[in-house]
């Protein structure tokens, strides 16, 4: 059994370069005006789909996404491939705890709008010197 | 619950035959009867079409209806009356009750009124020199508020305090609540009326108590008032008797209204709670002195001077110590220099108290030893799941109370203990403080990492919620009431969990409901210590029983309320995603039945109907730091005060 899911996991993985590596040009192809409505709409069906439940609605939550953290985020077709596994690849890869969608429920454009908009996540977390209460728990902490 | 809904007229006042006589004539429709009636007051009836509330609506516009009967108005309007009046009472039977629970220091009776306890709640306000103190009666909107109250004070305190419940209805409306204590091992005193005689059949019960045996640990239903007093101390024994639970007594109506007479309330004996022997205590001394790097494990003990004892034994021979204080109430001063692993790991000699340990753990009693008053074999929680591992029990086990031993074993060490002993014993801690300091401060920055991302985000991050608290309240007496299993459990890094209530833990039975009204029967604690409450307060978990807001408000209790306002039941709705990713049928239905959306639900504005000063729902992190400071600063000053706070869902 544990080989069977080895091999499962090595085809999984080749189809998965293959397709990024097809698909690696394609990144940079949108106008400006094109990724603000892809965003603006992968903003709505993040919420819609409820992606803030794990991920928090700026990325940070119980799996960050934020700042490109994400291996999954390499690239559309990756992410692409990840979010289909389950629904489309059985047994189940890579994950049981992400939910994973098929394409009656989330097209191909609705799933790249939504990359689009995760990849506008942003996060600048202070130094602990410039947040007072941090600093606080550590100077008292320290005593 | 109360008389409006008996239905059973008695003695009929001037008005309330009125009504009769304008119901029988059919002239008055339902809605404008009330109008009427509410308005004239006792003596008057007025028709309803002075106040033109049906005026507006034509008759065609819809169906005619049809008058209730008298007896329907009657009970519609609570013109029902109490039963007949009784003869005076030199000596109420009720003011001995008051008086074993003021002679048992319970400070607080938790009530919603019912028709089955009127003796006992005008005692209450109205007996002694000092009345409506000790006990002081607190109104609670829920019967499961009530006993939440109970709850949250008892895990405060570690003693009893009292909740007082309307015959069968007002038992049913608390059982889940009572249960949720049970599984907390959480001493409390519920107090049930029982009317038989005169009131609603419906609300009377031959064994009322067997609602909620199961999950119980005593219960009586005493026929006399001398058992009833003797009753009523049992049950505060039973309950604060390893292992604590809540206890029952079914109070009859009647004998509250009896007169006393000349009986006196009987003497008191405090319980004997079993410890280890003499000799066990002398071996477990003598391991403890002998051991080159000794560990203690101390879990929930039952007191402050249980944990007073547990510290006294730790720095007798110099022990590194594990403490449970992030996880409930009555553990192990967190910070206290020896707690942590210490200056090695391989500990010679390890004792547990009331927590499983490699060599000896003294543990009490389970409520699982309990066995016989579940006669429906309904198996309340206790059931085994055999899918799941479970740590074997130690073979080193003694099912003792630990508390009760701590002072049997101190004895035995202080009497083995020489001077070069102790000078061993002096090194070792002060290498176990100074590594202890050391792994703190490392875990500390480690943890702060993790607090870190999301800083600035809106919604607000619930790390730094924490985190924003904790230097505005460190210096203050301060008890975290609320559950922190849904807000990230980001105190137990962040602060100092150094008193018996600093933390009073997780929902014992993983039911929803308690926060609010635990948190409220902490601050009941609070209030007179000069002590603060803190409630992180989830959403789902404040719909259940919002009216504990006005309580709260209502007896002035210094607790700060701050949502945790994610507009979800989180849980499930990530319970529901996964369920519709498993079956490949998306998630963007999972909203449905575990949100909080269309519309919003505004806490603030809620809390400010009930009359508590609020602000919110804000979502920008540097206005809610505002916010917490006027919050605290509100609560130092004895006033309940709500922040609502849009969060980040975990």
């Amino acid at each position: 059994m544990n080989k069977i899911k080895f091999m499962l996991r090595v085809g999984f993985c080749m189809v998965g370069a293959s397709i990024v590596l097809s698909a690696i040009a394609s990144d940079d192809l949108k106008s400006d005006e094109e990724a603000r409505v892809v965003q603006s709409s992968g903003k709505q069906l993040y919420y819609d789909h409820g992606c803030f439940a794990c991920h928090g609605y700026n990325g940070i939550g119980k799996h960050n996404l934020a700042n490109d953290v994400s291996a999954i985020m390499t690239s559309e077709a990756v992410y692409l491939a990840f979010i289909r596994a389950r629904s489309e690849l059985n047994p189940p890869l890579p994950s049981q705890k992400m939910p994973h969608y098929p394409a009656s429920s989330l097209s191909d454009q609705q799933a790249l709008d939504i990359y689009a908009y995760i990849k506008t996540f942003r996060d600048t977390p202070p130094k602990v010197d410039d947040a007072p209460a941090l600093k606080a728990i550590v100077e008292a902490a320290q005593q | 619950m109360t008389s409006k809904e008996s239905g059973i007229v008695s003695g009929k006042t001037p008005s309330e035959a009125g009504v009769e006589l304008e119901a029988e004539r059919g002239g008055i429709s339902r809605r404008g009867f009330i109008g009427a009636s509410v308005a004239g007051g006792a003596s008057t009836v007025l028709p309803a079409v002075a106040f033109g509330v049906e005026n507006s609506v034509t008759e065609t516009s819809r169906p005619a209806s049809t008058p209730p009967d008298a007896k329907k108005m009657a009970r519609e309007v609570g013109s029902s009356s109490p039963p007949e009046p009784l003869a005076t009472v030199r000596r109420a039977a009720s003011d001995l009750m008051v008086q074993v629970l003021r002679d048992l220091e319970i400070e607080y009776v938790a009530l919603n009124p019912g028709s089955s306890f009127e003796g006992l709640q005008e005692s209450l306000i109205n007996y002694g020199e000092r009345p409506n103190h000790m006990p002081e009666v607190i109104s609670a909107m829920h019967e499961g508020a009530a006993v939440d109250m109970a709850h949250g004070y008892g895990r405060s305190e570690g003693k009893p305090m009292c909740a007082l419940l309307q015959g069968t209805v007002g038992l049913q409306n608390a059982s889940m609540a009572i249960y949720q204590a049970y599984h907390g091992h959480t001493p409390m005193i519920i107090l049930a009326g029982n009317d038989e005689n005169n009131f609603l059949k419906v609300h009377t019960g031959e064994d009322i108590a067997g609602l909620v045996r199961p999950y119980t640990k005593w219960d009586a239903q005493p026929k006399t008032l001398e058992d009833t007093l003797v009753a009523l101390q049992e049950a505060y024994r039973q309950s604060i008797t390893p292992p604590c639970a809540p206890t029952l007594v079914v109070l009859n109506s009647e004998i509250q209204k009896e007169e006393a007479g000349d009986l006196q309330v009987p003497r008191y004996s405090a319980p004997v709670v079993r410890s280890i022997g003499k000799s066990q205590a002398t071996i477990i001394a003598k391991a403890l002195l002998q051991a080159k790097n000794p560990h203690i494990s101390v879990g929930r003990l039952r007191s402050q001077a249980g944990i007073d004892h547990a510290v006294t034994l730790a720095e007798l021979v110099g022990a590194s110590v594990d403490s449970m204080a992030t996880f409930g109430p009555m553990s192990f001063p967190q910070r206290h220099p020896l707690v942590g692993v210490g200056q090695d790991k391989n500990y010679d000699f390890h004792l547990g108290l009331e927590i499983a340990a490699a060599d000896v753990s003294i543990t009490g009693p389970h409520l699982k030893s309990i066995t016989d008053r579940d006669a429906a074999g309904i198996g309340f929680g206790w059931k085994e799941n055999p899918n799941l591992k479970r740590r074997p029990i130690p073979d080193t086990l003694i099912a003792e109370d630990a508390e009760a031993s701590l002072p049997l074993i101190i004895n035995a060490i202080e009497s083995q203990l020489t001077a070069s002993l102790n000078s061993v014993i002096v090194e070792r801690i002060e290498k176990h403080s100074e590594k202890n300091r050391s792994a703190r401060i490392n875990s500390l920055h480690k943890a702060i990492e993790k607090k870190r991302p999301g800083w600035h985000g809106t919604p607000v991050s619930l790390a730094r919620m924490y985190a924003e608290l904790w230097p505005m309240i460190k210096d203050l007496d301060w008890c975290l009431a609320s559950p922190s299993n849904f807000t990230g459990r980001h105190h137990r890094e962040l602060w100092d969990h150094d008193k018996p209530y600093s933390y009073l833990g997780q929902y014992p039975a993983a039911a929803l409901g308690y926060c609010l009204g635990a948190s409220a029967g902490a601050a009941l604690a609070a209030r007179s210590r000069d002590r603060i409450v803190i409630n992180i307060q989830g959403d789902g978990d404040f719909n259940f029983m919002p009216g504990t807001v006005w309580s709260a408000v209502h007896h002035q209790l210094p607790m700060l309320t701050i949502m945790h306002n994610n507009r979800a039941w989180h849980m499930e709705l990530m319970y529901v995603q996964y369920m519709a990713g498993v079956r490949g049928r998306g998630t963007d239905r999972a909203h449905i039945g575990t949100t909080f959306r269309d519309p919003y639900i505004n806490y603030a504005k809620l809390a400010e109907g009930y009359g508590m000063k609020s602000e919110g729902p804000i979502s920008d992190p540097d206005e809610m730091v505002a916010a917490l400071q006027r919050g605290v600063d509100a609560v130092k000053r004895g006033e309940p005060y709500l922040i609502d706070v849009l969060t980040q869902p975990r």
